[in-house]
């Protein structure tokens, strides 16, 4: 009898088109668009030299000193690297003027009386110019203060520690994989593909209730046990939803090689515990909520987006903002904690965060499940 | 006018759902007015990083002198010591430079010793290389005067670096352009409408023709009395009326918001490109309302082709942010069009030739799409009506 009707609701799901699509085509659609989007951006924080320009006047030519700095931070030598810079254009002031109002230069260096700069507006990059500029100014500084009050230190090398500067900071990485924001994005995706899932198990409890549907008519008057029907075309619904996800997930693994990380196992866990999540969330809601089938569909939907917001699919810093201020409501939300557990196994190094996500997740899955039978179970209806 | 009656009773049973786009375009078009953009001052002002700073040494003068003078270029924010809340702020962006100053630190730069600060950034950034250079400033200066120049205090040495480091460089700024945070969100607000009207345009226009394309229903027009000439007219009218409304609908909250802004030479060229794509984006409404054959199918497809034309042509994300071979498949689409030619309205200083043939040759382009969508759904049409 199981095998039967495991059977038959695998047809029904599978040839109903529109929720196929809605499911299994449109994370994937929007997983595409995504990538054709963002693959870009997270590139874009990288430093790339400075492009800047440089008006040989006179003044300019005579101020060695600064020349031999200028030059230490534009060596285009590759083995020079990390200290490179500035992308250098020297030209006259009329020049320099045109290239930065056609943006081809960030700003450009000047001496009139001094040093000075040209910039077109106040930017990231006019800074560093500006920092390099004060740096020479301040170092200058330094050096006469020094030699001004002990001009035995020029014998003592006080030149060489100009020129050799320390580097203090040490770099301690943040974690194993890169801080690259728009993995959320897709993380996010996956939870709500995992709560679309809640549609599948909204179809098995309109198949299932006989004011909703003339199967689920049909079924009651049946001598099977309902619950017997009903676990059975759950678990049919959860097939295929789990199917489904794990082909978004090869997808996006294989195809647009996004980074989850390489913990497979925990990787595949969390799809399935979400896939649980969902497709009990539909069952819960279908039952509690006394409204037809269309209005049930409006419901489930405007929540896994609000949700899916909530965990930054539309905005990566919301998630944030959630968890840092109200973690309360981080914790509530079923996509949030989905889309947690695939940060948790990227990005952190221990699993505690992780474990804490999935346990939660069980306890959704168990209350969801506890009111869908609470609400389902000896529903009788009244003879005509 | 029965059948003009009859569109928008349709439009009418299907309100619901087109009035969600309308409450997000509206709801995003309230956030950006409140989102603060930086105001653009006539001076130059420095750009500052987020930073957090975890002392474990003492409170000392020199990692005081060291925060302040940090404090130019760094907006100090508060992250509790805790590796995960550090890995999240850093993920998140909310900080992208994480200094940890270790126990000792002061007394040992000061004796001479090697010691190094931690710092947890975004590798290869340009935030990192910034922070880094004014870090490594300071603690140089630092340590010349303590290598250079014996038994000095800590406070006569954190005296002296920063009488140094008030040096500053003149900076000239060569400001042309005036007004550009409005620019940039009127620019945006009529971006993000390529999204909505799109959305509203498809769900509307496929609503109406897919019950009027019912065959039983078509049969049952096509044998009254009414004039073939009349009925097509009395559709078209619908449609372009409706097309209007939608449009008329989503300008009004710029003129809320941007006020004179939208009478200016600026915001009639905005609302002309605007009205320009609502043309083309009722053609293509009106040619997938001849080819869906359900409401179902309906929704999926306003959905696919709005959020795919505005991923991919720079609605969500800034056409510069995009790859080259995104854009080129964008072009394809009257969207990028459109979107190309808000974001040179926005930068428009001089009203030349120059700068105005590209903006009207993209909206001839979009007019372009508007009349072959148009002559490939009166193939369509005629096609369908042939095989009755």
């Amino acid at each position: 009898m199981f095998s039967h009707i495991y059977y038959y609701r695998m047809k029904c799901i599978l040839r109903d088109k529109q929720m196929i699509f809605w499911t299994l085509l449109f994370p994937i659609i929007l997983a595409t668009l995504f990538n054709m989007a963002f693959s870009n951006l997270s590139s874009l924080e990288n430093f790339e030299r400075i492009k800047i320009g440089i008006v040989n006047n006179v003044e300019y030519k005579m101020n060695t000193d600064f020349i031999k700095a200028l030059e230490s931070v534009s060596n285009s030598d590759k083995s020079a690297g990390k200290d490179s810079l500035f992308e250098i254009n020297y030209s006259t002031k009329e020049d320099a003027d045109k290239l930065l109002s056609d943006n081809k230069i960030a700003g450009y260096i000047y001496f009139d009386q001094g040093i000075k700069l040209a910039v077109k507006e106040s930017g990231l990059n006019q800074t560093i110019i500006k920092g390099f500029l004060d740096d020479f100014k301040q170092t200058s500084s330094t050096i006469v203060t020094i030699i001004h009050q002990n001009p035995a230190a020029v014998q003592n090398g006080l030149l060489d520690s100009v020129s050799n500067r320390t580097d203090y900071m040490k770099e301690v990485a943040a974690s194993q994989s890169a801080p690259d924001t728009t993995v959320n994005y897709f993380y996010a995706l996956i939870a709500m593909a995992c709560l679309y899932g809640s549609f599948w198990g909204l179809k098995e409890v309109v198949a299932i209730q006989a004011n909703l549907s003339p199967q689920g008519a049909r079924v009651s008057i049946a001598p099977t046990h309902k619950l017997k029907v009903f676990l059975t075309s759950v678990l049919a619904a959860t097939t295929v939803q789990l199917f489904e996800i794990l082909v978004l997930l090869a997808y996006l693994i294989l195809i647009l090689k996004i980074d989850f990380g390489n913990q497979l196992g925990l990787i595949a866990l969390t799809c399935v515990v979400g896939t649980i999540t969902g497709v009990t969330f539909g069952t819960c809601v279908a039952s509690i909520s006394r409204q037809g089938e269309g209005a049930k569909v409006g419901i489930l939907f405007s929540l896994t987006m609000i949700m899916s917001f909530m965990s930054g699919m539309m905005f990566d810093k919301m998630k944030y903002i959630i968890n840092s201020n109200v973690p309360i409501l981080g914790y509530l939300n079923p996509a949030n904690l989905i889309t947690d557990s695939f940060y948790a196994l990227y990005f952190y190094s221990n699993h505690y965060q992780y474990y804490k996500d999935i346990s939660i997740l069980g306890i959704f899955i168990i209350g969801f499940s506890l009111i869908t039978y609470l609400v389902l179970r000896r529903q009788k209806y009244a003879s005509l | 006018m029965q059948v003009y009656k009859a569109f928008f009773k349709v439009i009418k049973k299907n309100l619901f759902q087109i009035s969600i786009y309308i409450i997000i375009f509206l709801f995003f078009a309230v956030l950006l007015t409140n989102a603060n953009t930086n105001p653009t001052s006539a001076n130059f002002s420095e750009s500052k990083i987020n930073v957090a700073i975890i002392n474990q040494d003492s409170d000392s003068k020199l990692i005081n002198g060291l925060k302040s003078f940090l404090g130019r270029n760094a907006n100090f924010i508060e992250v509790p010591n805790d590796t995960q809340k550090l890995q999240d702020a850093l993920f998140f962006r909310q900080v992208e430079y994480i200094v940890k100053v270790p126990n000792g630190f002061t007394d040992g730069l000061l004796n001479g010793k090697a010691v190094q600060l931690e710092k947890t950034i975004l590798p290869g950034s340009t935030s990192g290389i910034f922070i880094d250079s004014i870090i490594n400033k300071y603690l140089d200066t630092a340590e010349m005067y303590a290598q250079n120049m014996n038994s000095l205090s800590e406070e006569q040495i954190v005296n002296y670096v920063n009488t140094d480091l008030a040096q500053k460089t003149e900076v000239q700024l060569n400001n042309s352009i005036t007004n550009t945070s409005i620019n940039s969100k009127v620019n945006l607000y009529f971006n993000f409408m390529s999204y909505s009207l799109f959305a509203i345009l498809i769900l509307g226009v496929c609503s109406v023709m897919v019950v009027f394309n019912n065959s039983d229903l078509k049969k049952r027009n096509l044998s009254s009395p009414l004039k073939l000439g009349s009925y097509n007219f009395q559709m078209i009218l619908g449609n372009i009326s409706y097309a209007v409304l939608a449009w008329f609908i989503m300008i009004i909250a710029s003129f809320i918001m941007y006020q004179g802004y939208m009478f200016t030479a600026k915001g009639l060229l905005f609302l002309l490109n605007s009205f320009i794509l609502t043309l083309a984006a009722l053609s293509i409404s009106y040619l997938l309302g001849n080819v869906l054959k359900s409401n179902g199918a309906m929704s999926a497809a306003a959905n696919v082709f709005a959020l795919g034309t505005s991923f991919i042509s720079g609605v969500f994300v800034p056409q510069i942010f995009l790859g080259k071979n995104v854009l080129t498949i964008a072009s394809f689409t009257p969207a990028y069009w459109y979107v190309k030619s808000n974001n040179l309205i926005a930068d428009l200083v001089n009203y030349n030739s120059e700068n105005l043939v590209p903006i009207f040759s993209n909206m001839l382009i979009v007019i372009g799409f508007a009349v072959a969508v148009f002559a490939v759904t009166l193939v369509v049409i005629k096609q369908r009506r042939l095989s009755y």
